[in-house]
């Protein structure tokens, strides 16, 4: 794969607004510095992601999706988390059976008080995804704008 | 037990009777079935309310619709006509709370197979219309056109999702319209093309889905006839945020079936109507097999086998799945 020294991933995080996001907002607060290829959308819930935001995702050009919650057995409502551990599981298998590379699609657990494990992880998935390269699944070297992954159009 | 014509046709007479039955002591409101068609050699769904139409009921190696997926939109008690792999979809739905199984008398076909005309038209050489009778005896089929004859085995005509069945004989019944039968359990074509799709490389795989989904005409005919597809309003329709564009285009073509095959995993029982559905031959059932294999392996769950299962996507178990997270 042939790529311009320039070219940096993005990534969407689809972050938890109990456990996740916190623990990336304390990162800021604590001035921890995390690779800023990331954009992070707050879901309620871990449980709330439909695989559909996933590969919605891909589908607009982002090159890896982090989705991460709370830890099993802290979830706000209980089993969240566990649920949306099924869903991810199968649409990782799905989509590497159908030629996508596992790797773009990371989950992990960050509790509000994690923040050097967030910035780990994402420094982690940063590293992978160059390794992996742009993602031209959809037909697309095109990055996401801002306002078109906001309204989803 | 091996297949005959004449207990096939002992099998439609008891069925014809049972629905007749069920209409005149008002057990049921309406029978799905299936009678002959407009087109040789295929059936058409028969949704009637009249004890006359009974008499129109069929059972033949023709039989293909997955009628279950009416189910969620008919009213009433229903006396429903189900071979073993409708029968999962039927239980799939009383899991999902989509049907209750006391609204339903289920007339259980034990199916020796189903005979893809299409496979036949090419082996013969000859168009649907052209082909004068196509009938089974044994492992035996027979094609006649005009003084013409010839011979077939299961494995060259009937469905690759009926070569795969695990399960011919319904799951779930009221009454049973013969005797059990048991897997054809040969080799399917389809079988070959998803073994071929796991030899290739990652890119050469998403290169083939890629190249399949640039003739898709995003007709929705694939989700219209899935039971597991009865969402009021389908992602697709939505428009706050719109998640396609509604111009058929194979990056969202593909991006469609993704999604509906995420959406129906742990509820398609991989009955094969999406790929027969397609107008434009689309191997869909490299997709739902695929799938049912991974849920099989992942969390050792198989679609509609029985009603007090949970539904796979609302269940859990506390440790699994956790090689995922990192
Ligand atoms: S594709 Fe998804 S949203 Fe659409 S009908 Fe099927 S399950 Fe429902
Ligand atoms: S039936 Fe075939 S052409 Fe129609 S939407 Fe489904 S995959 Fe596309």
């Amino acid at each position: 794969m042939t790529q311009d020294s320039e070219w940096e991933p993005r990534l969407l995080g689809l972050l938890c607004k109990w456990c996740s996001y916190a623990g990336a907002d304390l990162a800021g607060t604590g001035r921890k510095k995390y690779p800023a290829n990331i954009r992070i959308i707050k879901v309620p819930c871990s449980g709330r992601i439909d695989p559909l935001l996933i590969v919605k995702a891909l589908r607009l050009g982002f090159d890896g999706v982090l989705v991460s919650g709370c830890h099993p057995g802290d979830c706000h409502y209980q089993t969240g988390n566990y649920r949306a551990r099924r869903r991810l599981a199968i649409t990782r298998k799905f989509l590497e059976g159908m030629g996508v590379d596992p790797r773009r699609l990371r989950a992990t657990w960050v509790s509000a008080s994690e923040s050097g494990k967030f910035v780990e992880v994402v420094s982690d998935l940063v590293k992978d995804l160059k390794e992996i390269g742009p993602n031209e699944l959809f037909g697309g070297k095109k990055q996401p704008d801002a306002e078109k992954a906001k309204t989803g159009s | 037990m091996s297949y005959s014509a004449a207990k096939n046709s002992q099998m439609q007479k008891k069925l014809r009777q049972e629905a007749k039955a069920l209409l005149e002591q008002g057990k049921v409101d309406c029978i799905i079935g299936y009678e002959p068609g407009s087109l040789k050699h295929a059936t058409t769904p028969l949704i009637t309310k009249d004890k006359a139409a009974t008499e129109r009921l069929v059972i033949n190696p023709f039989i293909v619709n997955n009628l279950s997926n009416f189910l969620p939109y008919t009213k009433g008690r229903i006396g429903i006509v189900a071979k073993g792999c409708d029968s999962r979809s039927i239980v799939s739905l009383i899991q999902d709370n989509k049907v209750k199984r006391e609204d339903l008398f289920i007339l259980g076909v034990p199916c020796s197979g189903l005979i893809d005309v299409s496979k036949v038209e090419a082996l013969v050489g000859k168009y649907r219309d052209e082909i004068d009778d196509i009938s089974r005896q044994g492992d035996i089929i027979t094609v006649k056109v005009g003084a013409a004859k010839k011979e077939f085995s299961l494995s060259q005509v009937m469905f690759d999702n009926c070569l795969a069945c695990e399960l011919p004989t319904p799951a779930e019944y009221d009454v049973l319209l013969g005797e059990p039968t048991s897997p054809i359990g040969a080799a399917a074509e389809s079988a070959g093309k998803l073994d071929e799709l796991k030899a290739m490389t990652a890119a050469q795989r998403w290169a083939f889905w890629q190249n399949e989904f640039r003739r898709c005409t995003r007709c929705y005919a694939c989700r219209n006839v899935c039971p597991a597809c009865y969402c009021k309003r389908c992602f697709v329709d939505e428009t706050e945020p719109q998640w396609l564009a509604p111009m058929p285009q194979e990056p969202d073509n593909l991006m469609f079936q993704i999604i509906r095959n995420l959406h129906v995993s742990g509820r398609c029982t991989d009955c094969g109507e999406c790929e027969r559905t397609c107008p434009v031959n689309i191997p869909l059932r490299a997709l739902t097999r695929d799938m049912y294999d991974i849920v099989d392996e992942l969390f050792e769950f198989k679609s509609g086998m029985d009603t007090k299962t949970q539904p796979l996507l609302t269940a859990y178990e506390v440790d699994e799945a956790e090689d995922l997270v990192k």
